[in-house]
């Protein structure tokens, strides 16, 4: 009966919002998964976003006075279906949210045609970093190689990497072989041994295979690039091997609180990397409650919006709606367009104190993008699971930037020359 | 290159015979869940030829009304008993909605409906239970969690308790099956119209209390599959997936056998576990399960197109 509400809610939202575009607000189309395989981890995620910006809507009227267009598209995280929602909604859009690395590869040449800008928050492809070549492609705040970079220095840290063997077990999908490049530079220069180990969306639930090479390969550690069914899967297998959990580290997108619920006690010790982290006394939680929740018109529920997935879709409208902010201080007009939101996401400034004005204190570090660097580079925390709940363990890590820029730098020529002609920003620097 | 390919891999299971039969276990876990979804669509084939595309949302909608139903504050084993009333429902919804109005139409229309059902049952679950991942009542069941170790020529055998259930369970519902259908007289009446329609239904036997039981038959497979496979990762829309990987089982044994359905079962699944542990991971980078099943299937097709214990059909004109 609850998700029957949840739907007249949605029906009803839809119908308020229309499909159609109307004078005097600002389209924000996010393509959002709430169906099929992956959508236990999609639901969440959208939830956040949707009522941070449903909060901007009631509590001040939308953002320098006019009211955000979420309109969600639903892709099932089908790369197929992502390319349709996206020439869907392209015409009066002023940014895509692809929310796959497989749909964010497959607009990104279309929105270096179209310009529109794709904010991909921590996915898509790392060198998006590089904004002088991806002029439109943002993945601000952290990028999948700042990730495989924080996990590693993590490792280190309990001890020298030379020598050891690092599992990465990862979808087989472009989402899962992301870090690989970074991951294969790594070992290269510090002598650990990368033992890459696939799993395909139709062994998501049995990954006994995978566990199986775990067990006889003894690797040290294993590194997770899951998503959707796979982290459960995976957590379970570890659990029945008796892989010690210390030892395992998840990707952001791998710390998802109802995954871990499913071993609970059990997963103790499992670690994520995150950009994020569910800060519950902040005051826009209280907002959201008010504006939102009370309204009547959140789809989420009190234990989701506890979690990390939760508080990270939060963060990512958060992130949008202070580019669409920025932009209109720029122009002077609070009816933006795409180019201008470009201008915005290339000049965020998320300080500490603006965090602090915005009520979101501790659940995102600072960051700054620039012409040059659309990533960021906030930076991440530790989490670990500790049987209930997702605890931070670490302080504030930093991605090695020296090792990542030349090997953004390089794969970012190589896209451009691969998909040449390609359009470049002639007004940015080298990436700072 | 030929060493690696046909001397290491048995060296290795020679070297480690404790690994072996661990590989064999996993291999015989999964090898019985996909034989108990083959037989789902086995026998629904055999008594209406029908390919019912329905079977992987199936299993979803199951396992989500069982623990939908226990969230509600329902005991556990009384959600199983309204999980199968359910089913049943579905099954003569499905009959009387979607197969009646269609009896006489080409297979391939039949099939598009079992499409059309699928997406329905996609939809309502949806609606009802929404696509959040959600916990297995395993313990509430009485299923026994945790493993038992053996300690085979001073190695190491973990048998999971509930993997051990899984087997248990499935390998009695085959029994049960087979049973149903060699000694009652409605399990005759399947295996009639499996043979021949038109004579089966000259004699009298009842198309449409076939077609429920059976499509009840498949509700009852789907929902122990879905326990079986949710209490490994939980419960979501992604146990759908798990029911296509019974398509090569079914080209391997042939859509019309029960015991090819069992048998091309065990064997895909131990056979694509040993490949993926002692050629693919070492040779090929691993995740050949994708594919294993369905290249075998292919080859058994190329020597015999009605598949291992399929029939061979012989059309006079």
């Amino acid at each position: 009966m609850k998700h029957i509400t949840r739907l007249a809610a949605v029906a009803a939202l839809g119908a308020v919002m229309g499909t159609g575009v109307v004078a005097q607000e600002l389209f924000a189309p996010n393509l959002s998964y709430r169906t099929g395989p992956f959508a236990a981890t999609g639901i969440p995620l959208m939830n956040g976003q949707r009522d941070y910006m449903l909060m901007l809507n009631a509590r001040d009227g939308g953002i320098g006075g006019l009211p955000v267009n979420f309109e969600e598209c639903e892709t099932g995280y089908s790369t197929e279906k992502g390319v349709e929602c996206y020439e869907k909604t392209k015409g009066q859009a002023i940014v895509t949210q692809p929310w796959s690395t497989g749909i964010t590869l497959q607009v990104l040449p279309k929105t270096n045609v179209d310009e529109i800008p794709i904010l991909a928050p921590g996915y898509g492809f790392s060198p998006m970093a590089d904004g002088k070549v991806f002029q439109w492609a943002f993945n601000t705040p952290a990028s999948y190689w700042d990730a495989a970079s924080m996990i590693l220095q993590y490792l280190e840290a309990q001890g020298d990497l030379s020598g050891k063997k690092i599992a990465f077990l990862h979808l087989d999908h472009p989402y899962g072989k992301e870090p690989l490049p970074f991951l294969e530079l790594k070992a290269a220069e510090d002598g650990f041994e990368l033992l890459p180990i696939p799993v395909g969306l139709k062994e998501m639930q049995n990954q006994s295979a995978q566990w199986l090479q775990i067990r006889r390969e003894r690797p040290d550690y294993v590194v997770m690039w899951g998503w959707g069914a796979m982290n459960a899967g995976a957590i379970t297998e570890a659990v029945k091997t008796k892989f010690p959990m210390d030892n395992m580290i998840g990707v952001w997108w791998a710390g998802h609180d109802a995954d871990l619920k499913i071993v609970g006690a059990e997963g103790k010790g499992y670690k994520s990397i995150s950009w994020s982290y569910p800060a519950l006394d902040a005051a826009v939680l209280a907002d959201i409650k008010t504006h939102v929740v009370d309204a009547g018109n959140s789809l989420s529920n009190e234990e989701e919006m506890q979690g990390v997935f939760y508080n990270r879709g939060l963060v990512i409208s958060m992130i949008l709606a202070e580019g669409i902010r920025a932009a209109q201080e720029h122009t002077g007009n609070a009816q933006i367009t795409a180019s201008d939101l470009r201008w915005g996401l290339e000049n965020l400034n998320v300080t500490d104190a603006r965090l602090a004005e915005l009520g979101m204190t501790g659940m995102v570090p600072p960051f700054q993008t620039t012409c040059a660097n659309h990533t960021g580079h906030s930076g991440g925390w530790m989490l670990e699971w500790d049987g209930e709940k997702f605890i931070k363990t670490s302080d504030l890590l930093q991605a090695e930037a020296d090792a990542i820029q030349p090997l953004e730098a390089a794969k970012a020529a190589e896209y451009a020359e691969a998909n040449a002609p390609w359009a470049m920003s002639e007004t940015c620097d080298a990436p700072s | 290159m030929l060493t690696e390919i046909f001397i290491k891999p048995f060296a290795d299971m020679v070297e480690a015979p404790d690994f072996l039969l661990q590989v064999l276990w996993e291999g015989l876990v999964s090898g019985i869940l996909y034989a108990l979804i083959a037989l789902g669509f086995v026998l629904i084939y055999r008594s209406s030829r029908i390919f019912n595309f329905a079977q992987g949302i199936m299993v979803v909608f199951a396992a989500l009304t069982l623990v939908g139903l226990h969230a509600m504050g329902v005991p556990a084993w009384v959600s199983v008993g309204l999980t199968l009333l359910v089913m049943f429902g579905l099954a003569v919804a499905i009959e009387r909605v979607v197969l009646r109005p269609l009896v006489g139409q080409p297979d391939i229309i039949l099939f598009m409906a079992t499409i059309g059902v699928t997406l329905f049952l996609i939809g309502l679950g949806e609606i009802i239970f929404g696509g959040e991942n959600k916990v297995m009542i395993t313990e509430e069941l009485g299923i026994p969690t945790g493993s038992i170790l053996f300690e085979p020529w001073g190695g190491l055998l973990i048998l999971e308790q509930k993997d051990i259930t899984a087997v248990i369970v499935a390998a009695l519902l085959v029994v049960a099956l087979l049973l149903f259908l060699n000694k009652t007289r409605m399990g005759r009446a399947i295996r009639a119209l499996g043979d021949d329609h038109q004579a089966a239904l000259s004699v009298g036997i009842s198309l449409q209390t076939i077609w429920v039981l059976v499509w009840f038959i498949a509700g009852i497979i789907a929902l122990v599959t879905g326990i079986a496979w949710g209490a490994r990762a939980g419960v979501s829309f992604a146990l759908e997936v798990i029911a296509y990987k019974a398509l090569p089982v079914l080209m391997l044994g042939g859509l019309e056998s029960i015991s090819g359905a069992i048998i091309g079962g065990l064997m895909i699944g131990m056979l694509e576990k040993l490949f993926e542990i002692y050629w693919g991971q070492p040779l090929l980078g691993g995740n050949t399960e994708t594919w294993f099943a369905f290249v075998l299937a292919l080859i058994v097709l190329l020597f015999r197109p009605q598949g291992l214990f399929g029939e061979k059909i012989i059309e006079r004109v």
